[in-house]
């Protein structure tokens, strides 16, 4: 069903770098370095969630570094997915990818920070209530 | 005329045929043209290129989509209005095995895909089912998480904190049925139509999305769930 | 089985609404008997309903803007009014309903009106100048023009059964909460606004998709036109910042059918959050709007001075800057929230900065008219009000960038008063500047020159009568949405305004006679050649209308303006460039999914606003059959013959050959 005739942009040209590739996209030639991403990727996953949920509410480390240890354990696993599963890579034909990428962490970050930084302000100067329902500074 | 090199005439040629639309040398950036990587000299990229970019780009305000649920848990995690904590509602053994379960079945969507490329029908409908189970684990185990709290009068309606944690966690869960619901119309059109171009196509798609779906439960788990025992 | 709906949802007992829809149904009810009778409806259904071509439906976006804006003009001109009689005096319109008209006006300008438009532009338009055939997903873009329709449809249907919202164009809680607005105002505008915000999505992903991956040969990035570029950053603001108001508002759907509590200010709810997501969605909002009209006159100052653009990489550059600032400023809408220092001078100095993104961009629009040979037509003069108004009005927005200064005007009649001089200098002057200029190219005829500088003329003196003395009032300490006026010192000023109204409503009467006029004389008015402007892009190589496979070839482009160059080769050699090898076409079949995909959220809609939850369970059913029987489709590409290509294209070759013998006859450019 598919054949250099029918599907030419699979076929074509020696080089990898001659198209460009939607994320999570790889011509039909490499099936089998599909599998090894995916087997890396899963790999690499199950020790980051395991080493995620071992640290959590132990005593492993100093306990307030825990969050922002849970953190960097979270980004890191992200980033596997992103390059073994999604196949976002720094090659020119990626370009597009990474760009959108980086746009969209931007807004997510702008939102999420931004909003936390401003309603924590708002909540500090807002007039104390009588009954204990109002938020956590 | 230079003392060094051809003629004019034929240095005209020869810029000609290798840069018909004359974009110019750049010292920068790739000398093959890259067919739809934007430098212009290849034309519209091909429909599977364009196919997929546009579910990344819808993929992306999906994401924004979360990260605005997220930015309210984040703001009302401590919202409790005497009623229950996160601490308390934080079931970790069972959020383990929906974390297994949703990370096994972004695996399974891999190997299906491969067997996609290698054009193999069969194993490909075997990974999707197996893919699409597993995302049924995943939706069960997080309705009985749901009904159980519901059981003890934990329910959204007590207050902003658990609006916010119900609200994030079932849209993730919507958005793992919706992706179940594709799925199974998915393996249908593998079925009845085999591998032309738009279905393959829409299984590019598709594994964009379950893959996307992982990355954002990566961030509910932690920060929700791992982040909320010591709340 | 009806939910909450009943008769008595019928709004019998007040006469505006009641008048109005009676109307309203009238005329749509003439409306389809004259296209029944005429036998138009296999037509309309084959070339405009299911139609995918994006040419087709950027008209219809575009009209839809139109008849919405007319709406939301009534709604202002009621608000002018009531405000004028109601001093020290009941006027004539009651509180709730006042307050339902203005948050009509705000939801329906910016949201169905302003929208509509600019999305009706960029879809007509970007694959036209980018030479290519078609968006990047055709049938999805028909879906997302019939999804802002359903919107607009639910707005209306408010006007004769139930209510619309009464809280302002943005539902601020807790005032927008079941406990202070149990009727089903609100869940009208949620739903309305909800439906039309996917489509608007649908539109930001294509146009993103197509600007990046789908250009003709040889053009590279920074030979796009700045369109091009002005509707890429518009779209990609669209995809970042439409989901943050779908977030919103769906929380505060939750919030008012099933009781939990995002925004209430119980139980852990938190008011405040509604303001900074929505503002978040809402100041990038406006920036969608101005973008692409920044694009429109990029393209009108060049076409009219001809000249090249004056500084393209800087102009590109100003309006990545404008895209990604855009997002850094949102809380400049709630500096009086309380904050605190630290915050609001951080958004204070980035809305500030924000400024200098424009500031550019005028420059580099003046640079470009001096030392060009300047054609005031009705296209130029829009874009000279602009320029004029627009800076006034961006400069009384730094003024309020300002916290301090903010203080003491926000939520005035200054604020009121700078937002509709940017929005209407900006979005809607650029609008109707890209009517002038574009409306021979999609129809086939030019409109009529003097009627549409009287329009042009009428529209900014009365801009400026209607809106000057709001300034004044601003400072002199009115604030806005009053419904009735207890300050006579402010009489003047108000009537004033009215004045100006009454000026505007003589712009809007010869826009619309100019349209009349130019129907009735298109013969006369036929754009021949296809190039009536002696335009610099692609658009202008086509013919008019340009046939629905946009290029029977693609072009191949080898330098920025491409349509220049290949017109100044074509003059100077006194020649067309050689006749191509014409080759079969595939394009995009039509599709009523879009349609249908509408129409069952139009019903989904409605019902969830009454409370009918079978109804709305079946609708929604409905839309996912359909969606999966539009999957299961077979054919969805037609072939076009290469001697059909060819029969259109040796019509538009011979239109050419005309001009450019008329040219080599006058022996000039232009």
């Amino acid at each position: 069903m598919s054949n250099p005739a029918s599907e030419p942009h699979l076929y074509s040209g020696a080089s990898h770098g001659q198209h460009d590739h939607a994320p999570g996209d790889e011509p039909a030639e490499s099936a089998g370095h599909w599998v090894r991403n995916a087997n890396l990727g899963l790999g690499f996953s199950i020790v980051l969630t395991v080493a995620a949920f071992l640290l959590a509410g132990s005593h492993l480390v100093y306990p307030p570094a825990i969050p922002v240890a849970l953190i960097v354990l979270a980004i890191a696993q992200m980033g596997v997915h992103l390059v073994f599963f999604l196949h976002i890579t720094t090659g020119p034909d990626n370009t597009n990818n990474v760009l959108a990428l980086a746009f969209g962490i931007m807004v997510v970050f702008l939102i999420v920070i931004g909003s936390i930084w401003i309603m924590d302000n708002l909540n500090r100067n807002m007039m104390p209530m009588e009954q204990p329902m109002e938020m956590q500074p | 005329m230079s003392d060094v090199g051809l003629p004019a005439s034929v240095e005209a040629l020869r810029r000609v045929r290798e840069d018909p639309h004359r974009l110019g040398h750049r010292a920068h950036g790739p000398t093959e043209p890259i067919e739809g990587a934007g430098h212009g000299a290849t034309g519209p990229a091909h429909k599977r290129i364009v196919v997929g970019y546009g579910f990344w780009i819808y993929l992306l305000s999906d994401i924004v989509l979360f990260s605005c649920f997220f930015a309210a848990f984040a703001v009302q995690r401590g919202a409790t209005a005497g009623g229950p904590t996160l601490a308390q509602i934080v079931d970790i053994r069972r959020v383990g095995f929906e974390t297994a379960a949703l990370l096994l079945s972004s695996y399974t969507c891999m190997l299906s895909f491969a067997a996609t490329n290698a054009r193999n029908r069969l194993w490909t409908e075997i990974f999707l089912l197996v893919t699409g189970l597993l995302g049924l684990v995943f939706v069960l185990l997080e309705l009985q998480e749901f009904i159980e709290l519901a059981g003890q009068g934990i329910t959204p309606q007590r207050s902003g904190m658990l609006t916010s944690f119900f609200g994030l966690v079932g849209l993730h869960g919507l958005h793992v049925t919706a992706g179940g619901l594709w799925l199974a119309t998915m393996m249908a059109q593998v079925l009845v139509k085999g591998f032309r171009p738009e279905i393959v196509h829409r299984l590019i798609c598709f594994n964009l999305f379950w893959h996307a779906l992982d990355i954002v439960w990566i961030g509910i788990f932690t920060i929700v769930y791992l982040m909320g025992i010591n709340a | 089985m009806f939910g909450k709906l009943s008769l008595s949802a019928i709004p019998l007992s007040q006469p505006i609404p009641l008048i109005t829809s009676f109307i309203v149904i009238l005329i749509a009810l003439y409306v389809l008997v004259l296209i029944t009778v005429k036998g138009w409806w296999p037509y309309l259904w084959r070339e405009w309903i299911t139609s995918v071509d994006h040419k087709r439906i950027g008209v219809m976006y575009c009209l839809l803007g139109v008849v919405m804006l007319i709406r939301g003009f009534a709604d202002a001109i009621m608000m002018r009014t009531q405000q004028a009689v109601a001093i020290n005096a009941p006027g004539y319109l009651p509180p709730d309903h006042y307050n339902q008209i203005f948050t009509a006006h705000g939801t329906i300008m910016i949201l169905f009106g302003a929208m509509p438009l600019v999305l009706g532009f960029m879809n007509f338009l970007v694959p036209l100048q980018l030479g290519v055939r078609d968006v990047a997903f055709p049938t999805f873009n028909s879906v997302g023009f019939w999804l802002t329709a359903s919107g607009a449809l639910l707005v209306n249907v408010s006007l004769f059964i139930g209510e619309f919202a009464r809280t302002g164009w943005l539902p601020y809680p807790p005032l927008s909460e079941t406990t202070y607005t149990p009727g089903v105002g609100v869940d009208y505008y949620l739903w309305a606004v909800q439906i039309s915000g996917a489509g608007t999505l649908i539109t930001g992903i294509n146009i993103v998709t197509t600007v990046l991956k789908m250009r003709c040969r040889g053009m590279s990035y920074l030979r796009m036109p700045v369109f091009c570029w002005t509707a890429l950053a518009s779209c990609m603001l669209i995809v970042a910042a439409f989901p943050i108001l779908t977030a919103t508002l769906a929380m505060l759907t939750l919030d008012r059918y099933v009781g939990w509590h995002y925004f209430t200010n119980t139980a852990g709810g938190n008011p405040m959050m509604f303001v900074n997501l929505v503002w978040a969605w809402g100041h990038p909002e406006v920036y969608i709007l101005v973008l692409p009209v920044f694009g429109i006159f990029s393209e009108i100052f060049s076409t009219f001075s001809g000249k090249p653009l004056f500084g393209y990489r800087s102009m590109v550059a100003a309006t990545l800057f404008i895209c990604i600032v855009s997002m850094l400023v949102w809380l400049h809408h709630f500096f009086t929230m309380g904050a605190g220092a630290a915050v609001n001078t951080f958004f204070g100095i980035s809305s500030s900065i924000i400024a200098v993104g424009t500031g550019v961009k005028i420059y580099n629009w003046i640079f470009t008219m001096y030392g060009g040979r300047v054609r005031f037509e009705a296209p130029m003069l829009w874009s000279m009000g602009f320029i004029f108004t627009f800076v006034i009005g961006g400069l009384t927005g730094v003024l309020l960038a300002i916290p301090p200064a903010d203080f003491l005007t926000h939520n005035s009649m200054f604020l009121v008063a700078h937002f509709h001089n940017v929005i209407i200098g900006g979005v809607v002057f650029g609008l109707f500047a890209g009517v002038e200029f574009w409306f021979p190219k999609a129809f086939g005829f030019r409109l009529h020159e003097g009627w549409g500088k009287a329009a042009f003329w009428f529209a900014f003196i009365g801009f400026w009568v209607t809106f000057t003395p709001l300034y004044v009032l601003g400072l002199l300490g009115m604030t806005r949405r009053l419904q009735h006026i207890n300050v006579p010192e402010w009489r003047p000023w108000l009537y004033m305004s009215v004045v100006g109204v009454g000026i505007l409503v003589l712009g809007v009467i010869s826009q619309v006679t100019q349209l009349v006029v130019s129907i009735r004389n298109r013969e006369r008015l036929r754009d021949v050649t296809g190039d009536p402007w002696d335009g610099r892009s692609l658009e202008w190589a086509t013919p008019s209308p340009p046939p629905f496979f946009n290029f029977a070839v693609m072009p191949n482009v080898e330098g920025e303006e491409a349509y220049w160059g290949i017109k100044l080769r074509a003059i100077e050699s006194q020649q067309l460039s050689p006749e191509p090898t014409y080759e079969p076409i595939e394009m995009p079949v039509n599709s009523p999914v879009g349609f249908y995909t509408a129409f069952f959220a139009s019903v989904f809609g409605f019902a969830m606003i009454w409370y009918i939850w079978w109804l709305a369970a079946v609708a929604l059913v409905a839309a996912f059959a359909g969606f999966v029987i539009f999957a299961w489709r077979d054919v969805h590409e037609i072939e076009v013959p290469a001697e059909q290509v060819a029969q259109v294209d040796r019509d538009r070759r011979a239109a050419r050959e005309a001009l450019l013998a008329r040219i080599s006859r006058q022996g000039a450019l232009s």
